[in-house]
């Protein structure tokens, strides 16, 4: 038995899977490649795949992963070839490698955002983005496990970003807490916006990496 | 494709996966390479569009044709719809995602009454008029197909084109005659005159309906040199039909997200009140090699692990235990689970629960339809009271502790004793349980009961039927109810409301458009959806139309009557159809098709169980 990481991209249509539905597709394809994976055993058998760090609905993600167990002896690219015959275009293995790190340390996540806005001009969007990031605190209303909603300060988990301008608005490159025990996600940010300065605003959220406590990238 | 303007409302709506196309195996083509523009509209939801298995089929075939672009195209939910009209947003198509406004043509399939509703609501918001008349050029040719053509008339202002019968050839032979008359730079017209001369074709425009004092229909005819009979068109050979090697798999949960194969068309049995056993006669079936290497293709080329075996009665499938052999030789090794839906009460043997072992035990279903001897007979369902509770004990003994049944009301003949029949039969299933000695341990049983409301279709020896009124319905429904005195019984009931709206459509004429053109207005759809469905509305409507209801729903026609579908013929005669209404008053059944001919028409097509050995 032989625990394998799957990384892949998730574009275009295919951002609009969600997690449940996506856990399907993969599962779908790796019975379409017959690849020799584990199944579980008990009552309702099932092959086995888990996801280290599902990603939201609607994002674009660069550099996801998913993690198998292989019974049998099988070459990692010829997983990659098989699963991509078997996956939508959206959804494309770019590697397959042992895992080195646990899924549970996956700490952060990095975002590239794309912001505009069909209300201001993108000088004004920019310029409210930078005072919203600057500001000492900034609420936001959140939903919590238990189908309630708090208010809750997200100005301490803004420390790592860069905002920079760009046509018809503006790029915010910014590292948030995710994984088991914190996690911020960008739409507290959009809602933050939407808040502050009553402007509706669209996100286009990739999400390029996710890194460790040591800020050291996942693997 | 995602469109720019549908991609900024994706995150507002549920179930975005809705509308963004992009599957597996989809097909999309470059615009400039194809002649035809084809638009196939489900009116419905995705989730259920994409499990008929008639849109697949189709989707293929048309693809195939390297001038035609097929693409899919299905009924917003209502938070998507808002956001569409409020962005100016039109209907478009998954796999472009470019607005259907300007296609060659829009297909509806009308797999139920309820969805008329959503014909229209589509066309609308496609900016396409609603109306044949207001469509002058030569393209938007809207056609129509699907079991619910069997009675066009309720839609005969707003589609073009039906097709009457399965599709397979003639929508083909229609959009190549398209092709044609576009080069030609022929009119509308003379490429609707042109087609109405296909088999299987209607065109109803071509025809003037003139009615009596009463309502009822004075003459109906053709002009133009159209045919004064359409008559359906079928695919004899079944192992010779079309069958796709590939399915558009769907990246979010759909209604029957698996693999399907048709193991036969039609059914031998001819329950008088089940329209699809008449409309799809002559029973024809797929020889098991063919069935055998179409599921395992279909599972090899998407990654289902489930594959299911259509028809509407799968036990009577001639060689259904050598076939169920065949599909077990590799399915379980290939970790692919067999699924046999439509199983009679009189079909299920120890061979086939034996060979579908693999299947998880969520439940049996089987559908008495009645609760006793007398009015299964009048209905036709040759099911006896002992075979069902045969079957029970089997499924008992064999591990089973849950049975759902289902049974209409409102059937004719049916009497108040008939309605506490079920009951009675519900409750002997319950006893059935506790006398199994290799029942289920530390178990108890549940018995589910449905009850549907009957409503009478056309082509059925019911046709002439008046449906019960509603408050006849729900009466026999709360009697149902106070006769159960078991909790191991659940009775679950429809709603009688739907059924009516429904009767109205399902035998409709003419008369009708000009309601269906007044729902729309009033912003009605997805009329099958309890969160849309008013029938205060729909009553509001009839009574601003000066229609009423009843005339269609709970009139009782006589057999001389012109009814507004005649002239359409399916292969059984309307003789065969009053011979059966006939016996079904005097509680007689008739045999199925293998044990003995009763000469409904049908063998007129030359093929299918009409010529088996008997």
């Amino acid at each position: 038995m032989k625990d394998v990481r799957v990384w892949f991209t998730k574009k275009d249509e295919c951002k609009y899977i969600s997690h449940l539905d996506l856990n399907r597709c993969m599962l779908r394809a790796l019975h379409k490649s017959k690849i020799p994976i584990w199944h579980t055993e008990g009552f309702n058998v099932h092959p086995y795949a888990t996801f280290p760090l599902p990603l939201s609905l609607g994002f674009e993600g660069l550099k996801e992963c998913m993690d198998i167990r292989l019974v049998e002896e099988y070459d990692y690219n010829s997983i990659k070839e098989k699963l991509n015959e078997s996956l939508p275009k959206g959804l494309r293995v770019y590697d397959v490698t042992d895992p080195e790190m646990k899924a549970k340390e996956i700490t952060y996540s990095v975002f590239k955002i794309k912001i505009t806005s069909e209300e201001i001009s993108a000088d004004e969007l920019y310029t409210k983005l930078d005072e919203l990031l600057s500001k000492d605190e900034v609420l936001v209303e959140k939903k919590t496990k238990k189908k309630g909603v708090k208010e809750i300060d997200i100005k301490p988990y803004l420390d790592k970003y860069k905002l920079e301008r760009n046509i018809g608005g503006a790029i915010l490159e910014i590292t948030l807490p995710a994984g088991s025990v914190t996690n911020i996600n960008p739409t507290l940010i959009q809602k933050a916006v939407e808040r502050y300065y009553s402007v509706d605003v669209y996100f286009e959220v990739t999400k390029t990496d996710m890194l460790n406590k040591n800020l050291k990238s996942f693997k | 494709m995602i469109n720019k303007e549908v991609e900024k409302i994706l995150l507002k709506v549920q179930k975005p996966g809705r509308y963004v196309g992009g599957e597996m195996n989809s097909v999309v083509k470059n615009k400039d390479d194809v002649d035809v523009r084809f638009a196939f509209c489900f009116p419905d939801t995705y989730e259920i569009g994409m499990s008929h298995l008639g849109m697949k089929i189709l989707y293929s075939i048309f693809n195939n044709v390297p001038y035609i672009w097929c693409e899919r195209v299905f009924a917003p939910w209502l938070d998507m719809e808002e956001l569409m009209l409020e962005r100016n947003i039109p209907l478009f198509a998954l796999e472009s995602g470019e607005p259907i406004t300007d296609f060659d043509f829009i297909g509806f399939t009308l797999q139920y009454e309820l969805s008329f509703t959503n014909v229209l609501n589509m066309l609308k918001l496609a900016d396409i008029p609603i109306k044949s008349a207001d469509r002058k050029e030569l393209k938007q040719i809207v056609v129509a197909g699907g079991p619910c053509a069997c009675n066009p008339e309720p839609l005969t202002d707003f589609i073009d084109i039906f097709f009457i019968g399965e599709g397979e050839e003639v929508d083909l032979e229609v959009i190549e005659l398209y092709r044609k008359c576009k080069a030609e730079n022929k009119s509308k017209d003379e490429f609707l005159r042109e087609a109405a001369q296909i088999k299987g074709v209607y065109v109803p425009s071509l025809y003037d309906v003139e009615y009596n004092d009463d309502g009822t229909i004075n003459s109906f005819t053709p002009k133009d040199n159209a045919p004064a009979v359409v008559e359906k068109r079928l695919m004899l050979n079944m192992d010779e039909s079309y069958y796709p090697e590939n399915f558009v798999v769907p990246n979010i949960e759909i209604v029957h997200d698996r693999a399907v194969s048709e193991i036969f068309r039609g059914c031998i049995r001819g329950c008088r009140f089940c329209q699809a056993g008449f409309l799809y006669r002559p029973v024809r079936e797929k020889s098991v090699d063919v069935i055998d290497k179409q599921c395992h293709t279909i599972c090899n080329n998407t990654g289902y692990d489930e594959v299911s075996l259509s028809s509407l009665s799968s036990s009577d499938y001639t060689e259904i235990v050598k076939l169920l052999e065949k599909l077990t030789s590799w399915s379980s090794g290939e970790k692919v689970n067999i699924s046999l839906p439509s199983l009679r009460v009189d079909g299920f043997s120890e061979d086939i629960l034996n060979k579908l072992k693999t299947v998880r035990k969520s439940g049996l279903t089987f559908a008495p339809e009645a609760g006793t001897q007398r009015l299964r007979d009048a209905i036709n369902k040759n099911v006896q009271e002992d075979e069902l509770i045969e079957t029970c004990s089997k499924a008992f003994n064999g591990g089973w502790n849950k049975v759902k049944l289902y049974f209409m009301i409102g059937l004719p003949t049916e009497t108040y004793d008939d309605v506490e029949g079920i009951a009675h039969l519900s409750q002997k299933v319950v006893d059935t349980f506790y006398r199994c000695e290799n029942k289920p341990k530390g178990k108890g049983v549940t018995v589910t009961i449905s009850t549907a409301s009957f409503v009478p279709k056309p082509f059925t020896p019911f046709q002439w039927y008046a449906q019960n009124s509603r408050e006849e319905l729900m009466d026999k429904q709360l009697h149902l109810k106070d006769t159960i005195t078991t909790k191991k019984v659940n009775y679950n009931y429809h709603d009688a409301d739907t059924s009516y709206i429904e009767a109205v459509f399902a035998r409709g004429d003419r008369k009708l458009n000009k309601v269906m053109e007044k729902a729309l207005e009033k912003g009605f759809r997805f009329d099958g959806w309890n969160d849309c469905f008013s029938f205060e509305g729909w009553m509001e409507l009839f009574e601003e139309c000066g229609i009423d209801p009843d005339f269609y729903a709970c009139r009782q026609r006589s057999f001389d009557e012109i009814l507004p579908w005649d002239f359409l013929d399916y292969g059984v005669t309307k003789e065969f159809l009053i011979k059966e209404c006939e016996k079904a008053y005097k509680n007689t059944t008739t045999e199925h098709c293998r044990l003995k001919c009763n000469n409904c028409g049908a063998a007129k097509y030359g093929g299918g169980v009409c010529f088996e050995r008997r």
